[in-house]
């Protein structure tokens, strides 16, 4: 890891701006994407994702702004003299081709020897595990395996950087875990540069080294899954990747040693561990406060650090999971009990005591 | 539920008996009148046709064909249709194509202007084309006088020229629809993994394409075969099966030999027309979801662009040039000969007569066309009858006929009881009404698969009668289709020209006929000049037509906006 940061990026994204008529679609996107590394650009749909592909592909031209492939600058190469491979949303297979010839097709044009693309279309078959679909039409296979074509065809070539338009959105729930499983194994073993693209924000935390939160074409918020859901750097972000619980305060003081740190609410003092640097004495703030943070247990009388009492309004078990819903004050707060044991006490209970965690993460409120 | 079977049971109580029986089954009793419609006045001449071609004065006899297929001049005609028909197609796609994938995955600019161009020959009565190659390139053409050309436009090359720049529009059409519906990202892969321009054209457009360039081809024969105009006038002494049944019966009246010319004729015609429909039917490439979106233009490399834009380039000046030297000769007596500026050819009594004839024909026509699309095109939708699909069919081939064939079943089967209907101005009108039916039943099926059966079922529900339903839900949402069928109608019968050549009587001119006579005889000033009056009367048909399209996709939208 640490080794790689030091290489030369493998993509390099120079604030690039793109109109389509008067309408700018892309407003200054500047990324550098490291060797091997799986990149995910995730943000509701209309937030240019597609576009930014296209535009690394070559289908359509920037407006302003330079994309630098390995080193060199490809603004001006069309697709097919750029090492790049897309897979599209829709997949493009060619339904006039069987599965051997469309995961062959580049190798043709290519002009590989017969032999070598015989061996090359069985080995990425083999990857896929499509070996008994090689003479198959593209429209008597399922959904799965049409992906897997799609890849299959799309690697063939061994691409400098491989982008994925949104490959799990036409598969059913399931599959697409698997898939995903499948397609993060498989570019982590080839070590190849990928660039992802999906509107779902957990595909896009489970399979990624890094998100880039996007909106109305712009970067939100570059980093870790981690880091983009402990420390989102604002509420859109907080709320796209994952349910958030809203919480106004003041701070009223910050221990520079300890970073032990005091919140005044509306519904009194909340201690915290301050983790971040960007918060000062006196701000205003907003608590991030993730439903599965949080602890829940029954009024018992006494009042503790960073506890709020509150009605608890209703109390679905699922299993490994209840939700609760309890009314603090006039808010409304969502928490997730895993592994939940005293469900039996918490349907009847109407009172319960809630435990804010010390590790919050602060957003500061503008005024 | 049907809504005739809800208003059943719903009026069961209260109605009469009879009322409830016309209630439950007026569809198919509509259904019913309109079949026999067509079958009288769409399968019953054809018929006639085959008929006649069969029967001698002593009864059958198969001695007209034998004839048809001993003599070399027939034969030589029949080779003549054929080899039109091909060349006409070959060249038609090939220029269709060029200009469809021009407007499809061309530079933004020249998108919106070749398209324009491609498609104004829509705006042509077909046989312009035969005009303006005449003014140019006939006995006292403006080129053939300034070079001393010795070039014989009268034949086989004058025809295949009109012909093909006449069916310019319906080929590009046709393809632009089948690129358009084409998945652009399957080029684009294509395009990704390192193929050229004419790879892609090659490995994927084309073998993608080829079910629709297929069928596009197959009509396009069809319809370049039965042509009759062009061939009529550019001919000369070159036989072509359409004008060759035309001077059989208008000439030397021997209507056997008229049929048995027709029925080869149709042949084609039917054979083609049933591959078209069965074999054809479900043939094409099918994608995985996804919105089709308008292909970007695509960085062509100039190797590939150099025959597309030579290609598009002569098509779309040959179209312009025509156009603009019938325009010029419609102001001189004689373009070319004569030299005064004058309007006369424009104030011409017996053609402004035969415009008048023409749009009371065409209006005839078109309200009773309307009307019978609309019905048909209810029937087939919401009717649950046996046979439906046959009479969609039925209703749908008409334009695949020729029309001088139909022309002489009209004749054959109308000018004597128990219907005599030739001499007046009715023939003129229901031929056109049979035989232009297809775009007013589109339009209205198209437009029924728009709304929900549910607001007819919930309309039933509330015990309205199937009149009262069809009266208040369905004729206010069909109007659009109406008033489409309507101009089609319209703006189709008032060129047409194969049918009623056949079918006018003496002293009731027709525009379409007089241009014909007039081109023949050499009259080119008035010719020009009664066919850009059509070509303005098409023109507004035209406009209207698309701002009723524009209007009711609008319609379209909001509704949809107004759901989400
Ligand atoms: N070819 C195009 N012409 C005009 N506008 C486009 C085109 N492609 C995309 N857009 C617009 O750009 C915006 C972003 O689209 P897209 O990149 O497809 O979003 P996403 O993939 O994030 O859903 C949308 O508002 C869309 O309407
Ligand atoms: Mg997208």
């Amino acid at each position: 890891m640490d080794m790689r940061e030091n290489e030369r990026p493998m993509l390099i994204l120079k604030d690039i701006h793109k109109f389509y008529g008067k309408n700018e679609v892309i407003k200054g996107v500047s990324l550098e994407v490291r060797k091997g590394e799986l990149v995910t650009f995730v943000g509701p749909s209309g937030c240019g994702k597609t576009t930014l592909l296209r535009l690394i592909g070559g289908f359509t031209d920037v407006s302003s702004g330079d994309i630098i492939l390995d080193g060199q600058r490809i603004n001006d190469l069309p697709p097919n003299l750029r090492d790049t491979r897309i897979c599209f949303q829709n997949y493009a297979l060619f339904p006039h081709m069987t599965v051997a010839e469309n995961v062959g097709y580049g190798l043709k044009i290519n002009k590989w020897p017969k032999h070598r693309i015989e061996a090359r279309v069985k080995e990425l078959l083999e990857m896929v595990e499509l070996q008994a679909f090689a003479d198959r039409m593209i429209d008597r296979l399922s959904g799965g395996q049409q992906q897997r074509v799609a890849f299959a065809r799309a690697l063939s070539l061994e691409p400098k950087v491989l982008l994925l338009d949104e490959p799990l959105s036409n598969l059913d729930a399931n599959l697409r875990l698997v898939m995903r499983e499948e397609i993060r194994n498989l570019q982590e073993r080839l070590q190849i540069t990928t660039v992802f693209v999906t509107h779902d924000q957990f595909e896009a935390m489970a399979i990624s080294d890094r998100l880039v939160v996007m909106k109305d074409g712009l970067i939100e918020q570059v980093g870790s899954p981690i880091e983009i859901y402990e420390r989102p750097a604002n509420e859109f972000i907080a709320g796209f990747v994952g349910y958030v619980n809203f919480m106004e305060g003041r701070v009223a003081s910050i221990d520079e040693n300890t970073r032990n740190t005091v919140i005044n609410t509306e519904y009194g003092k909340i201690e915290i561990t301050l983790s971040q640097g960007d918060i000062n004495s006196a701000d205003e703030v907003l608590m991030v406060i993730r439903p599965e943070s949080v602890n829940i247990s029954l009024d018992c009388g006494g009042k503790g650090q960073n506890v709020l009492s509150g009605a608890l309004k209703s109390y679905m078990y699922a299993g490994s999971l209840a939700k609760c819903t309890v009314k603090i004050g006039d808010r409304t707060m969502i928490i997730d009990q895993y592994n939940p044991r005293d469900a039996q006490q918490f349907k009847h209970a109407e009172k319960v005591e809630v435990h804010i965690p010390r590790s919050v993460h602060l957003l500061k409120r503008k005024r | 539920m049907a809504p005739a079977e809800l208003s059943v049971k719903l009026q069961a109580s209260s109605g009469s008996k009879i009322r409830d029986f016309l209630n439950a089954n007026l569809i198919n009793i509509l259904a019913a009148f309109l079949f026999l419609l067509l079958a009288f006045f769409l399968l019953y001449p054809i018929i006639a046709v085959l008929i006649k071609s069969l029967r001698g004065p002593s009864g059958f006899t198969l001695e007209y064909y034998r004839s048809f297929f001993s003599k070399n001049y027939y034969f030589q005609s029949l080779f003549n249709t054929l080899l039109l028909g091909v060349i006409n197609t070959v060249v038609c796609l090939v220029i269709g194509f060029c200009l469809a994938y021009m407007t499809t995955r061309g530079p933004w600019i020249l998108r919106k202007p070749l398209k324009i161009i491609a498609l104004i020959p829509l705006i042509a009565p077909p046989y312009l084309f035969a005009l303006s190659l005449i003014i140019l390139f006939g006995r006292n053409g403006i080129v053939t006088r300034m070079f001393d050309l010795h070039w014989q436009l009268y034949g086989f090359n004058g025809v295949v020229i009109s012909q093909t720049l006449a069916f310019i529009p319906l080929a590009y059409m046709m393809i632009e629809n089948t690129l358009m519906s084409l998945n652009p990202n399957l080029e684009e892969s294509a395009y990704d993994m390192g193929a050229s321009e004419a790879t892609i054209l090659r490995t994927i457009t084309i073998p993608l394409l080829a079910p629709g360039l297929l069928k596009a081809a197959l009509l396009i024969f069809v319809m370049t075969i039965a042509e009759f105009g062009n061939a009529a006038i550019l001919g000369g002494r070159t036989p072509f099966l359409a004008p060759d049944t035309y001077t059989m019966i208008t000439g030397e009246s021997d209507f056997n030999m008229g049929s048995v010319l027709s029925v080869i004729l149709i042949a084609p015609c039917i054979i083609i027309f049933f591959i078209h429909n069965y074999l054809l039917e479900g043939k094409k490439f099918t994608t995985i979801g996804g919105k089709p979106v308008a292909s970007e233009p695509r960085k062509i490399t100039p190797l590939i662009q150099a025959p597309f834009i030579i290609i598009t380039t002569v098509a779309a000046g040959a179209i312009f040039i025509c156009f603009a030297v019938v325009f010029v000769a419609s102001f001189y007596k004689i373009l070319g000969v004569t030299h005064n500026v004058v309007l006369s050819n424009y104030l011409d009594f017996t053609s402004n007569q035969a415009i008048y004839n023409s749009i009371r024909v065409s209006f005839v026509a078109a309200v009773i066309g309307a009307f019978i699309g609309v019905l048909l095109a209810y029937v087939i939708v919401r009717g649950k009858f046996f046979g439906r699909t046959f009479i969609e069919m039925v209703s749908l081939s008409g334009f695949a006929l020729p029309g001088t064939v139909v022309g002489i079943g009209y004749l054959l089967a109308f000018s004597a009881p128990p219907l005599k209907l030739t001499g007046g101005i009715m023939i003129l009108a229901l031929n056109c009404v049979f035989r232009f039916l297809a775009v007013g039943v589109e339009a209205g099926i198209s437009k029924l698969h728009q709304i929900n059966i549910e607001i007819e079922e919930a309309s039933a529900d509330l015990g309205a009668s199937f009149l009262t339903t069809f009266y208040r839900i369905v004729l206010p949402i069909m109007f659009p289709a109406f008033i489409a069928g309507f101009i089609y109608t319209f703006m189709t019968a008032i060129v047409s020209l194969s049918a009623v050549v056949f079918l006018v009587s003496p002293g009731f001119a027709l525009a379409s006929v007089k241009i014909f006579d007039a081109a023949v005889y050499g009259e080119v000033g008035i010719a020009s000049a009664t066919t850009m009056k059509l070509v303005l009367i098409v023109t507004i048909c035209m406009l209207i037509l698309n701002f009723i399209r524009n209007k009711t996709r609008l319609g379209g939208s909001m509704k949809k906006s107004a759901a989400v």
